[in-house]
C-alpha cells in the first residue's frame, strides 16, 4: 500500500504520543489504536498500518533474543540478562529459546545487533572465508 | 607435568571466543536493483552491505526506519526477509601498478581473462578532493600529441579538460590518441633512461559504452603498445545502472594512488552524459525527488566532486598529479543543455568538436572559436609558446575573411595573402587518427607555416609536403629536432638552422 506523506505524519506523531521516557507505554499504543478506530479520520487504515510497523520496530528493538542449544542453566540466563542490561540499559524484554541447529553456543540478537558465538554460526564464518 | 596442563589451561582460558557484534537487517522491498531493508540502524553512508553469497550492496538512502540500498552486480537471487550485514568498510577498490595493463569492472574485478589482480591497497571510492593547501598551479604539460590541441588548446597536468562535441565528431578518438601518445612518450623516456620524465600513466573509464566499442578501443591501444601504461574500467550498457554509476569514481580511485605516490596520470571518463542518465536512473528508483530533466538535484554536486579529485598537489605533498579528461555528448550542438553547462561550468576548459568540420574535413573537428584551456598555456613549452601563440588570432581572423570573401573576388593582397596563409593552417592542423605526434615535429612543422615557407606549396599539396618534410626532419636532420627536444626554445642559431634544413628541402620536394 502507497503510504501518503501525511499518513506517516500522523502515525509518527501517534508513536511519540505513546512513548514515555524512551520506552513503549503499551497501555497509551491501545488507547491510541482505540481511539484512531473509533473516530476514523482520513486515511486511517494507512495511519494505523504504518504505527504498527513503527510498533513492531520498537518491540524489536527493545527485545533480546538468546537462542541456544540446549536450555541454558538459571545462572547463566541471569549472568546474560545482567551482561545485556549493562549495554543496552534496563527495560530489555527477554526471550530465551532452544535451537538445535546451533549444535552449541550462544546467539543473542537485539533489535539489528547479532552476537553469534554459536558452533553454526562459526561454521559459517570458516565457509565465507575458505 | 602439572605445571605443563595448568599453563595450557590458562593459554586456552585466555583465548577469545571470537564473539563479534554484526549489524543485521531484513530486506524488505527488493527491484531494479534497489533493496529497502529493514534494520541495519548501526549501517554508514557509503558502506558495503553484504546480501550472502558475495553480492554486495551499497547503502546509499539512510532513512526513518529503512535503507536504501543499490545492489552492486546480479539482484536476482535477492528475496524478500533475507538478511543483510553490514561490513563496516566504505565502498573500496583495488588499486597500484599491478592494474596497469588490466581491464576491470567498477569494482576493480578483472574482466579480461589474465588471472587475479595482485594488490594489497584498496582506495575508497568516494574521497574529497584536495584542498588548497596541497594543491599547485598547473605548469607540466600533457602532450597529447594533436596539434591543434596542444598548439592552441594545451593541456597541463592537473588540468581539467572537456571533449565535448556530437555523436561521431571524433571525441574518443581524441582520448585514445592522447593515451597512445603518452605511452610513446613513457616507452622513448624507458629506452634512453631519461629520468627526469615524469611517466604519464593512463585510465581510460567507459560508462555506459556498447561492449563493441570498448573491445575496438582495447584492441586499438594493444595494437598500438598502449596497454603496458593503461587501465580500463568497464561499465558497459549492459552492466546495471549502479555498477555504470560507480565506475568513474573506481576509477578516479585508481587514479589518485598514482597522485598519491608522486607519479602522474591522466583518466579519461567516456562519457560523463550517460553517467548522469545512470545516475537520474537510480535516484528515480531510490525515490528521491526529481528536478530539471528529472535529474536529481545533486547531479552537479556528482560531477563537481568527480571532477574536483583531479589536482595538481605541491612538491611537498608528492608532486603527483591527475588530468582529467571528461566527455559529453551534445545533441545536435546544443551546448546550452542542462549537463553540458554543467561540466562545462565545473572544468577548466573545454575542445568542442563540430559535425560540419567533421564531414568538410578538417578532422580532428575542433571548433578553435569555441575551444578554450584556461590554464594550460601554463604548461606549454616555450618553442610551442613561440610558434602557436599567433596561430588562433589568424585562424580566428581567417574565418571571418573567408566568409565575407564569398561575396566578392577581387581583394587585396593582404587579405589575399591572409586568406592564403589561412588555408594553409588549416590543411597543417589536420590529422589522421591514432597517429599522434611529437612536440619537437609540431613545433618545427608550425615555425614553417608561420614563417611564410609554405606559402608557395599549393593547398592541395600540403599535407604530402608535411609530411615529407617531418620524415626529412626526423631522418635527416634529427640533430636539429633533438635540439628542439632537449631547448624546448627557438633561439636564433636553432632557427637560421632550422631555416637553412627547410630551404634544402623545398629544394629537393617537387
Amino acid at each position: 500500500m502507497k503510504l501518503s506523506k501525511q499518513a506517516r505524519r500522523d502515525a509518527r506523531e501517534l508513536f511519540r504520543t505513546c512513548m514515555v521516557r524512551d520506552a513503549l507505554d503499551e497501555s497509551r499504543a491501545r488507547q491510541a489504536v482505540a481511539s484512531v478506530v473509533q473516530k476514523r479520520p482520513r486515511g486511517y487504515i494507512a495511519i494505523l498500518s504504518h504505527f504498527e510497523r513503527l510498533i513492531r520496530l520498537e518491540v524489536a528493538r527493545r527485545t533480546a533474543t538468546i537462542e541456544s542449544a540446549t536450555a541454558l542453566p538459571p545462572q547463566a540466563q541471569a549472568e546474560i540478562q545482567a551482561n545485556l542490561a549493562r549495554h543496552y540499559g534496563a527495560g530489555l524484554a527477554l526471550q530465551f529459546m532452544e535451537n538445535p541447529a546451533l549444535i552449541g553456543g550462544v546467539r543473542i540478537q537485539v533489535g539489528g545487533d547479532v552476537y553469534n558465538g554459536s558452533v553454526q554460526g562459526r561454521l559459517a564464518l570458516l565457509q565465507q572465508n575458505a | 607435568m602439572s605445571t605443563l596442563l595448568q599453563e595450557i589451561e590458562a593459554q586456552i582460558s585466555g583465548l577469545k571466543t571470537g564473539v563479534t557484534r554484526q549489524n543485521v537487517g531484513t530486506v524488505r522491498e527488493i527491484g531494479d536493483g534497489v533493496a529497502k531493508i529493514e534494520g541495519l540502524s548501526d549501517a554508514m553512508l557509503n558502506e558495503m552491505l553484504d546480501f550472502g553469497d558475495g553480492i554486495v550492496g551499497l547503502a546509499l538512502n539512510l532513512e526513518e526506519t529503512e535503507v536504501g540500498a543499490i545492489i552492486l552486480g546480479e539482484y536476482t537471487g535477492i528475496k524478500e526477509g533475507q538478511e543483510v550485514r553490514t561490513t563496516g568498510k566504505l565502498l573500496q577498490v583495488p588499486v597500484g601498478k599491478s592494474l596497469l595493463g588490466r581491464v576491470v569492472n567498477a569494482l576493480g574485478l578483472p574482466l579480461d581473462g589474465k588471472g587475479p589482480i595482485d594488490t594489497q591497497t584498496f582506495y575508497p571510492v568516494e574521497k574529497i578532493a584536495p584542498g588548497i593547501i596541497k594543491r599547485k598551479s598547473v605548469t607540466q604539460p600533457v602532450q597529447t600529441g594533436i596539434m591543434a590541441v596542444d598548439a592552441m588548446i594545451p593541456i597541463g597536468r592537473g588540468q581539467r579538460e572537456l571533449i565535448i562535441g556530437d555523436r561521431s565528431t571524433g571525441k574518443t578518438t581524441i582520448g585514445i590518441d592522447t593515451i597512445i601518445s603518452q605511452a610513446r612518450l613513457n616507452r622513448a623516456a624507458e629506452t634512453a633512461k631519461d629520468a627526469s620524465y615524469r611517466p604519464l600513466y593512463c585510465i581510460y573509464v567507459a560508462i555506459g559504452q556498447k561492449q563493441s566499442n570498448v573491445a575496438r578501443v582495447m584492441a586499438v591501444l594493444e595494437e598500438a603498445g598502449a596497454m603496458p601504461y593503461t587501465i580500463i574500467v568497464d561499465a558497459s550498457a549492459s552492466d546495471s545502472a549502479t555498477t555504470q554509476y560507480l565506475a568513474p569514481f573506481a576509477g578516479c580511485a585508481m587514479g589518485e594512488w598514482f597522485m598519491d605516490n608522486g607519479m602522474d596520470a591522466l583518466i579519461i571518463y567516456d562519457d560523463l552524459s550517460k553517467h548522469a542518465v545512470a545516475y537520474r536512473q537510480v535516484s528515480l528508483v531510490l525515490k528521491r525527488p526529481s528536478g530539471r530533466e528529472a535529474y536529481p538535484g545533486d547531479v552537479f554536486y556528482l560531477h563537481s566532486r568527480l571532477l574536483e579529485r583531479s589536482a595538481r598537489v605541491s612538491e611537498k605533498y608528492g608532486n603527483g598529479s591527475l588530468t582529467g579528461l571528461p566527455i559529453i555528448e551534445t545533441q545536435a550542438g546544443d551546448v546550452s543543455a542542462y549537463i553540458p553547462t554543467n561540466v562545462i561550468s565545473i572544468t577548466d576548459g573545454q575542445i568542442y568538436l563540430e559535425t560540419d568540420l567533421f564531414y568538410q574535413g578538417i578532422r580532428p573537428a575542433i571548433s578553435v572559436g569555441l575551444s578554450v584551456s584556461r590554464v594550460g598555456s601554463a604548461a606549454q613549452i616555450k618553442a610551442m609558446k613561440q610558434v602557436a601563440g599567433r596561430v588562433k588570432l589568424e585562424l580566428a581572423q581567417y574565418r571571418e575573411l573567408a566568409a565575407f570573401a564569398q561575396f566578392g573576388s577581387d581583394l587585396d593582397p593582404k587579405t589575399q595573402a591572409q586568406l592564403e596563409r589561412g588555408k594553409r593552417i588549416v590543411e597543417v592542423f589536420k590529422q589522421p587518427q591514432y597517429n599522434p605526434m611529437p612536440v619537437e615535429v609540431q613545433a618545427a612543422v608550425l615555425w614553417t607555416v608561420q614563417n611564410g615557407l609554405m606559402d608557395d606549396v599549393p593547398v592541395e599539396k600540403i599535407k604530402d609536403f608535411q609530411a615529407k618534410l617531418t620524415e626529412y626532419l626526423t631522418s635527416r636532420k634529427a640533430a636539429i629536432m633533438d635540439k628542439i627536444r632537449r631547448e624546448g626554445a627557438f633561439s636564433d642559431a636553432l632557427t637560421a638552422e632550422l631555416k637553412a634544413a627547410v630551404t634544402e628541402f623545398k629544394q629537393t620536394y617537387r
